[in-house]
Formats: C-alpha cells, sequence, structure tokens
C-alpha cells in the first residue's frame, strides 16, 4: 500500500528543490519540469522494482525521462531516493557536471539513456523490452513523455511497434501539461485526445489528474489495464505555483530570486539538498 | 553482395546469440533461412525507419548486437536523428546496413538513389563506415564489424555482383591493395572497386600499370595506406560512386592537406545533383564518367603525361 500523505510531502519537497535548482542552475524549462514532479515520485517510491544500491541489476525496471529539458524534477527525485548524492544536486547545470541540463548518460552513467531530443524515450524502450522478452526477464519498462513530445512522428511509430509486440509490461506516463515551447498544445497540433489516439494504435489508456497521489498510484498499480496492450496513462498536469501558471513563458524564464523565495513560501517547504 | 550478406548473418547469428536483425519492411524472401532458424531474433518494424533504429538501440542496450537493415536511401538519411542520437551518442554496437546503395535503384529515381550515405555516416562520430566492393568483402566485414563496439555502417548491392580476388586479405580498417603496379594509383571504394579491375585489365595489355587500391572503410580511414601509397604513386585518382562530400575523394583530400602533401589528385563519380530521368546505371556511369572505360581512359592519359620529361 502506499503512503500518500508521505508521497505527497515528498512531492512538495521535490518541487521546492526543482524550483531552488533552477535557480542555482540559472536555467529555465521549470514549468516543464514541475509538472512531472508527482509522476516521478510515485514511480520512484512507489512502482518501480528497482534498488537504488543495485543501478544496474538485470532485473531492474526500466525507466526513460524522455522529456528531458524537465529534469530537474529528475535529478530531485533521484537524489532524494539515494541514487545520487543530495550534494550533487548543487552542480545542477555546471558545465562538465553529472547533472546537465539535458541528462547525458556519459556524465550520469545510472540512466537508461540520455535524453534532450524528443520522441525517442518510447521507442528505445520498445526495443528494450523485446531484449527482456528475449532474455526472459519480466522487468517492466516506464516512459515519462511530454505532450509536446507527442507532436514527434517517431512516438507513433513506437506506438505501433509496442502494440504490434504486445508489450503490456510497458508504461507512457504523458504529462499533459497543455503546454509546449512556444504556445498551448491544443492549439498547435490539435492534441485534444491524446488517450483516444493511443487506444486507436492498439494501447490501453487512461487519463487520470496527474497531482492526486491515489490516482496515480491507483492507475501504475492497474497497469496493464489489458493483457496483452501497453498501457497510456496521460496525466492532465499544472505547475503548482500560482504565479507560474498557463504561461508559456515559465518554459523557458530563468527564476529570479524574488520569485524563487515567493515561490518557495507559496510551497512552505525546504529543497532537500539545503535540509541540514 | 544480398545474398552473401544474408549467409553471413546467418552464418554470424549462428555463432553469437546476441545478434538479431531488424528490417524495415524490406528483403523479400532474402532472410527467410534466417527466420526458419531463429523466429523471434527476426523483427519486421514495418515501414518506420525511425523506430527501426530506436528499436535496434533498445535491444543493443541489453547487450544485443542488432543488424538493421533498409534501403540505403530510407536507412541513412531518413533515420539520421535516430542514428546520431539513439546510437551515435549512445555508442551503441548497432551495424546499419543499406541495401542497394549508390546508384543501384538508378531506375526507381531520385527517392531511390543514395549517393550521400557515406557522407552523412561519416559525420556521426564513432561510426566506422564500410564500402565492400564484392560479395567477399561484404562477407568477411560484416562479421568483424559485429565485434565492433561502437556502431557501422555498410553499404551493400543488389544480386550477382562480380567478385574478385587479392593476396591482401580483407581486415576492417585496413585497405585492400587489389593491383600492385607503380607510379600512378586508382583508389576505389565500395562498388567502383570491379569497375577500376575492369580498367586495369584492359591496361595491363599497354604495358600500363597502377596501382589499384579498394577503401572498403571509408571511416576510419587507412592512413597509413595513404603513406605507403604517397612514396608509391604520384598520381592519384580516386573512384567513388558518391558525391565528392563526405566520401574518399574528399576523405584523401583532407588527409593530404593535413599532411602537407602536394599530389596530383583527381576524381572519377558522380556530379553533386539529384540525378533525373531514371537512367540505367552503366548509362549513369558512363556518362558521369567514372565507368571502366572512362577509368582506363584517364588512366592512360596520366601514364603518359607522368612519362614526359620534366
Amino acid at each position: 500500500m502506499a503512503n500518500v500523505s508521505r508521497l505527497e510531502s515528498k512531492a512538495r519537497a521535490i518541487r521546492a528543490t526543482c524550483l531552488q535548482m533552477a535557480f542555482e542552475g540559472k536555467e529555465g524549462h521549470l514549468s516543464s519540469s514541475l509538472t512531472s514532479v508527482d509522476i516521478l515520485v510515485v514511480l520512484y517510491y512507489h512502482a518501480l522494482r528497482a534498488d537504488p544500491s543495485r543501478a544496474d541489476d538485470p532485473h531492474r525496471d526500466r525507466i526513460i525521462f524522455s522529456k528531458g529539458h524537465g529534469c530537474t524534477s529528475l535529478y530531485a527525485v533521484l537524489a532524494d531516493r539515494g541514487y545520487v548524492p543530495r550534494a550533487a544536486l548543487r552542480d545542477y547545470n555546471v558545465p562538465y557536471g553529472p547533472l546537465p541540463n539535458h541528462p547525458c548518460e556519459h556524465a550520469l552513467p545510472l540512466l537508461e539513456m540520455s535524453s534532450g531530443s524528443l520522441g525517442h524515450g518510447l521507442g528505445v524502450a520498445a526495443g528494450i523490452l523485446y531484449g527482456l522478452r528475449l532474455k526472459e526477464s519480466s522487468a517492466r519498462a516506464f516512459v515519462v513523455m511530454g505532450d509536446g513530445e507527442c507532436n514527434e512522428g517517431s512516438v507513433w511509430e513506437a506506438a505501433m511497434f509496442a502494440a504490434a509486440h504486445h508489450m503490456d509490461r510497458l508504461v507512457a506516463l504523458v504529462d499533459y501539461n497543455g503546454m509546449q515551447a512556444v504556445g498551448r498544445t491544443d492549439e498547435i497540433m490539435g492534441h485534444t485526445s491524446l488517450a483516444a489516439k493511443f487506444e486507436a494504435f492498439g494501447w490501453s489508456a487512461a487519463v487520470i489528474d496527474g497531482h492526486r497521489i491515489p490516482e496515480i498510484v491507483d492507475a501504475l498499480d492497474r497497469a496493464p489495464f489489458q493483457p496483452g496492450r501497453p498501457t497510456a496513462i496521460v496525466a492532465k498536469t499544472c505547475v503548482g505555483v500560482s504565479f507560474m501558471e498557463n504561461d508559456v513563458l515559465w518554459h523557458y524564464r530563468k527564476i529570479s530570486r524574488e520569485e524563487l523565495d515567493r515561490a518557495l513560501a507559496e510551497l512552505a517547504e525546504t529543497p532537500i539538498h539545503l535540509e541540514t | 553482395m544480398r545474398r552473401a550478406f544474408a549467409e553471413a548473418l546467418t552464418e554470424a547469428a549462428e555463432r553469437d546469440p546476441r545478434v538479431i536483425f531488424l528490417t524495415g519492411d524490406l528483403g523479400y524472401g532474402v532472410f527467410d533461412d534466417f527466420i526458419a532458424r531463429f523466429g523471434p531474433r527476426y523483427i519486421n518494424v514495418g515501414v518506420a525507419e525511425a523506430q527501426l533504429v530506436n528499436a535496434a538501440a533498445g535491444l543493443a542496450r541489453e547487450g544485443f548486437r542488432p543488424v538493421i537493415y533498409s534501403i540505403a536511401s530510407f536507412m541513412t538519411g531518413r533515420p539520421f536523428e535516430q542514428i546520431r542520437f539513439s546510437v551515435g551518442y549512445g555508442r551503441l554496437p548497432v551495424v546499419i546496413v543499406g541495401a542497394g546503395g549508390g546508384l543501384c535503384y538508378s531506375e526507381c529515381g531520385v527517392s531511390h538513389h543514395a549517393l550521400d550515405d557515406y557522407a552523412l555516416m561519416r559525420l556521426v562520430p564513432g561510426m566506422t563506415v564500410v564500402a565492400p566492393g564484392d560479395p567477399g568483402e561484404v562477407r568477411a566485414l560484416l562479421g568483424q564489424m559485429l565485434q565492433l563496439p561502437g556502431p557501422s555502417y555498410i553499404r551493400i548491392g543488389k544480386y550477382g555482383e562480380p567478385t574478385y580476388e587479392a593476396e591482401a586479405p580483407v581486415v576492417l580498417g585496413r585497405a585492400r591493395m587489389l593491383k600492385d603496379g607503380d607510379r600512378l594509383a586508382v583508389l576505389t571504394t565500395g562498388e567502383t572497386a570491379p569497375l577500376a579491375l575492369d580498367a586495369l585489365s584492359e591496361l595491363a595489355g599497354e604495358n600500363i600499370c597502377p596501382i589499384l587500391c579498394q577503401f572498403h572503410t571509408l571511416a576510419p580511414l587507412d592512413t597509413q595506406a595513404l603513406e605507403t601509397l604517397h612514396t608509391r604513386a604520384d598520381t592519384w585518382i580516386v573512384v567513388e560512386e558518391a558525391y565528392r562530400h563526405g566520401a574518399l575523394f574528399s576523405g584523401v583530400q583532407d588527409w593530404l592537406y593535413a599532411a602537407g602533401i602536394r599530389k596530383r589528385l583527381l576524381r572519377l563519380g558522380p556530379n553533386e545533383d539529384f540525378v533525373l530521368g531514371n537512367p540505367r546505371r552503366e548509362d549513369l556511369r558512363r556518362s558521369a564518367g567514372f565507368d571502366a572505360p572512362a577509368i582506363a581512359k584517364t588512366c592512360r592519359a596520366e601514364w603518359s603525361a607522368g612519362k614526359e620529361p620534366s
């Protein structure tokens, strides 16, 4: 059973950490990062069958964070979960550091793959699963994607492949925050029916509130929704900081000291790498 | 070449259980034997080259040795991003096979012409680029590519290409001396080797004996062989079925420039243009001036020019 209040409290601390990292690292993509926080917390604290002390365990569940630009949330969760030292978060976006602003497997070898170029995670995960099946492993693969990322044709090539090979150990979590780099996703590419699109490609899909921990837990516990079908969880999300909502500017904007203080006060949490 | 490839692939899969083959819905009937023997180690991903490459990247991450296959034009330019990002950046041991490369499918039109495949693949850091000239080289090189720690690309032709013999073994990364001679060197790559061999047999009766060196590996380029050729021949003629930028000629030119060597360097090959009109491959080679008679003619002219007192 998931301890919902513990996960909720983790998520608040991770949000605060993302804000602090973006400020210290002088890097944008804050909104893209904040919208994924609850999904990542449930994945890493509840769903994944993986042991941080054995990152190369062949039977570990695989996770690919395909929307690489939103990586402060990933790094913060990895640090909180014990995959990387908390102190490393201070070096986010430092040249030659382990935590660049788009995840690089050469900088951080525990990643299943680098990301930053959109539309690759799902297809690579499907290849990984095919290999796992040949090796008779029952490990699963989870891919965290953006809704903007679903503009990429390669996502749908991967979706067809996964359905054709009945990959019911594959779970795509789409962070449906409604925003992409230059505008709203529904205005730019008509992405108003992602779940229906995945279903039409032979997947099972569910639309959930991407910030209600019990809903995320339930969806991940229920996957696969149907045997023989890959699972798409379309998680409707928002930024979670009042003055950043519905503003595409926060895809780019670097946060100022004043804005950071305001956001942290609103969350009433301390970033995990500042805790004493 | 395709038969040789299918046979070599089957042999490799027999030896190494990590070998797995993925096609982008091409090779009807060619891989029946492979399918019969290895079942799930054959995957047809459909007409989906991005997924062809990304699936291979995933398989390589799980310790497999994927070999991926499509028509050269669709195998390189189309999923270039997947090759660069998922395979190249990850330094993954994926063998990329471009079938019907160069002007193999000349009669199918520009969509099927692949004169830029070598150049594109040479741009990917760490990519070994292989250009066999006959079925024997395909057979010998595929097994060696499957031992590489990183990615590689091989351009193969169709069916029934001529085979040739040479004393020099086929070693990945090493240029292969097909004919010894002097003063003049013909440097070939891919399927221009048999054209040059035809030209050289025509010239033998005239006592014109150039060296013929086949660069079946374009990247990394065998600079040791270039150094040797430098001491033995003053004039080099590069013959390539590829655009002039990014294949053998430009590789040789870069090396000469970096080494500070001035040498008479000629190139025979297609122009940098889309080839319209769907001509036959032989006609195209003739009109572009890199068929066997054109190679012989160039050698003849350079041979006699070299004889004149300086």
